[in-house]
């Protein structure tokens, strides 16, 4: 199992997407915690009640607004990090690398199962650059407005614990989808289309009838900011101003529901894996 | 390159094997055996059926009915594979950004193959100095080199490879040719070379198993099956020569198609000397002498011409 595991790293880490990949988590963190710290420090808003203009960051505790900024690059961190779990199996199906990996794995369900090991430390690998990637922006803007830079490190450093997770299972659910749809190009745009515009806004549509607004929060976007506990501390006013929906999940139950859809995925793949001919 | 004691002759023993694609039945109950230690030649006309049932045969594609033993086992059920088994299929693909060193490196980490390993095979398919660029870049003889190394990696005692020569220049394919003469001779080894050119193969195989639309048509030794070889011999006076050649005991066919006064000798099997000498004594002068085709060259023929063995996606799209 370790030299399948081995085998799906180097995988990973012999194409210019290895540390490319990484390399764009880096740059886009730090792009979109960049405009979003920028807005929420320097821009001045009118307040919720109306009133003098203020910068939105102004009203927040120095804890949820470095919470806010440090995760602001999120959804491009999952939107990558889905497209990784493609990745791993719908290139074997282009490049119809499969054969190869099936003659030297024959027992296909190892080779999902070290395709999950393996694209989790990817996932992580790259989450690691995201984050760095917004600590350094997140970091600077936060000393430039003289706010604190790491309040509440234990709180902090959980919540971007949380994002490595949610990156992780957002990961395993692109795995699935690239077995599902082996057309490579056709499960990359399908899952970017879905995770970027139909599911967000769904969500939005579905939130504005009350009946159906709880199940909104089960959609795995608005559960991955759940699973952040991005909105605690804030008051439903600015959260709502922010496009948010402000009853969000307990943040362990949303992590659950994030790790039901990424284990259904990845059954999905396997099931389909091990009846699929080769060829 | 191998320990030869280790290559202690596996079989290969494939039993009612079917498979269907839709309405197709692109193999159809098919047995064989593969004798251990000898080089045999998987012959049929495109379509036949030969990818499909090495594929089957490796676990690749899912049998409909029957079974495909290695040695006796299932391939998914020897622990390593790569060990038993080496394999360069048709249609096998490489990531074009990774190099061909990488490939390989990939395929030997899940069997804890050493990279001197791969750098070894890398030398002896002749790609040693291609291996570290991307296989994108690669030509059709250096994809197919890459494949045989990945085949060879963990030394196995029987390989399979899939028209190995597809796709290759004539400088290509004489190397491969070579190169499968030295696997073979390599004591205990069995290996099967799928072909739909029997020219490709002829030389190099003990054993022949041809298959049509899926079905098997002959198995025998390539002497078997070669039978005997028909003699073309062109004169002047072909009713001389043949008058002269049958009193010397052979029998003798004129044979427009090949030109005026030609002739197609059967009984000297390939012996251009004894046609010669007939044709001497008889003061026949000799405007051209040389062998036609074996007996299995005639039936390769039929069956690749015949409308019912014709390759089937081409009948369907004409
Ligand atoms: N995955 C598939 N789906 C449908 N038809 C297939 C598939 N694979 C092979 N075939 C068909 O099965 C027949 C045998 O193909 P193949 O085994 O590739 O023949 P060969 O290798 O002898 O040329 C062909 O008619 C081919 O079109
Ligand atoms: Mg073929």
């Amino acid at each position: 199992m370790t030299g399948l595991i081995r085998s799906e790293l180097r995988k990973a880490f012999t194409t210019r997407i290895g540390w490319g990949m990484p390399l764009a988590q880096f740059l886009l963190a730090a792009l979109f915690v960049g405009i979003a710290g920028a807005f929420m420090l320097f821009v001045a808003v009118p307040g919720p009640t109306g009133g003098e203009g203020a910068p939105m960051g102004n009203s927040l505790e120095p804890t949820v607004l470095a919470r806010t900024l440090y995760t602001g690059g999120m959804q491009v961190g999952y939107l990558l990090s889905l497209v990784l779990g493609i990745l791993s199996m719908g290139s074997e199906y282009r490049h119809k690398t499969l054969t190869a990996t099936f003659l030297s794995a024959p027992r296909r369900g190892r080779v999902i199962a070290a395709k999950v090991v393996a694209l989790t430390i990817v996932v992580v690998v790259n989450g690691l650059a995201h984050l760095a990637g917004a600590l350094v922006t997140g970091g600077a803007l936060l000393l430039a407005a003289d706010k604190a830079v790491f309040p509440e490190a234990g709180d902090l450093l959980g919540v971007l614990a949380r994002m490595l997770l949610v990156f992780v299972l957002w990961g395993l659910m692109g795995l699935g989808l690239g077995v599902l749809i082996p057309n490579q190009v056709a499960a990359l745009f399908v899952g970017v289309a879905f995770a970027f515009l139909i599911e967000p806004l769904l969500g939005v549509f579905i939130g504005m009838v009350d009946a159906l607004a709880d199940v909104a929060r089960f959609f795995p976007s608005q559960a991955s900011m759940a699973a952040l506990s991005l909105y605690e501390g804030m008051d439903s006013a600015t959260v709502e101003q922010a496009g948010g929906n402000p009853d969000q999940l307990t943040w362990w139950v949303a992590a659950l529901v994030l790790l039901g859809y990424a284990a259904m995925m990845t059954v999905v793949g396997w099931v389909l894996t091990q009846r699929r001919d080769v060829g | 390159m191998t320990d030869v004691a280790q290559h202690e002759g596996t079989g290969i023993s494939v039993r009612g094997l079917t498979k269907t694609f839709g309405t197709l039945r692109a193999v159809d109950d098919l047995t064989f055996d593969i004798r251990p230690g000898r080089v045999t030649g998987f012959l049929g006309p495109n379509g036949a059926g030969k990818t499909t049932t090495l594929r089957m045969l490796l676990g690749l594609v899912r049998p409909t009915a029957g079974e495909a033993l290695i040695g006796g086992h299932r391939y998914a059920d020897l622990p390593r594979p790569l060990n038993v088994v080496g394999s360069a299929l048709e249609a096998t693909g490489f990531h074009p950004g990774r190099s061909g060193r990488d490939h390989l490196r990939v395929l030997a980490a899940t069997h804890g193959i050493p990279d001197s390993r791969v750098d070894q095979l890398l030398e002896l398919v002749g790609i040693p100095a291609a291996a570290r660029k991307r296989a994108g870049a690669y030509s059709m003889g250096m994809r197919q080199r890459l494949g045989l190394a990945a085949g060879l990696l963990g030394d196995p005692g029987v390989l399979l490879l899939d028209e190995p020569a597809n796709g290759l220049d004539p400088e290509g394919i004489r190397w491969m040719r070579g190169f499968l003469r030295h696997l073979a001779a390599e004591e205990g080894r069995t290996i099967v070379v799928s072909s739909h050119l029997l020219a490709e193969v002829e030389q190099t195989v003990d054993d022949v198993i041809i298959i049509a639309n899926g079905r098997l048509v002959r198995q025998g030794t390539i002497e078997e099956l070669h039978g005997e070889q028909t003699v073309l011999v062109r004169t002047a006076d072909a009713a001389a020569l043949a008058a002269a050649l049958e009193r010397a005991g052979l029998t003798a066919q004129p044979s427009p198609e090949h030109g005026p006064g030609a002739l197609q000798v059967e009984g000297a099997d390939g012996d251009l000397a004894r046609v010669g000498d007939v044709a001497l004594a008889a003061g026949q002068p000799v405007h051209e002498l040389r062998a036609l085709r074996t007996d299995l060259e005639r039936m390769f023929l039929e069956l690749t011409e015949s409308p019912e063995h014709r390759n089937r996606n081409l009948q369907e799209t004409t």
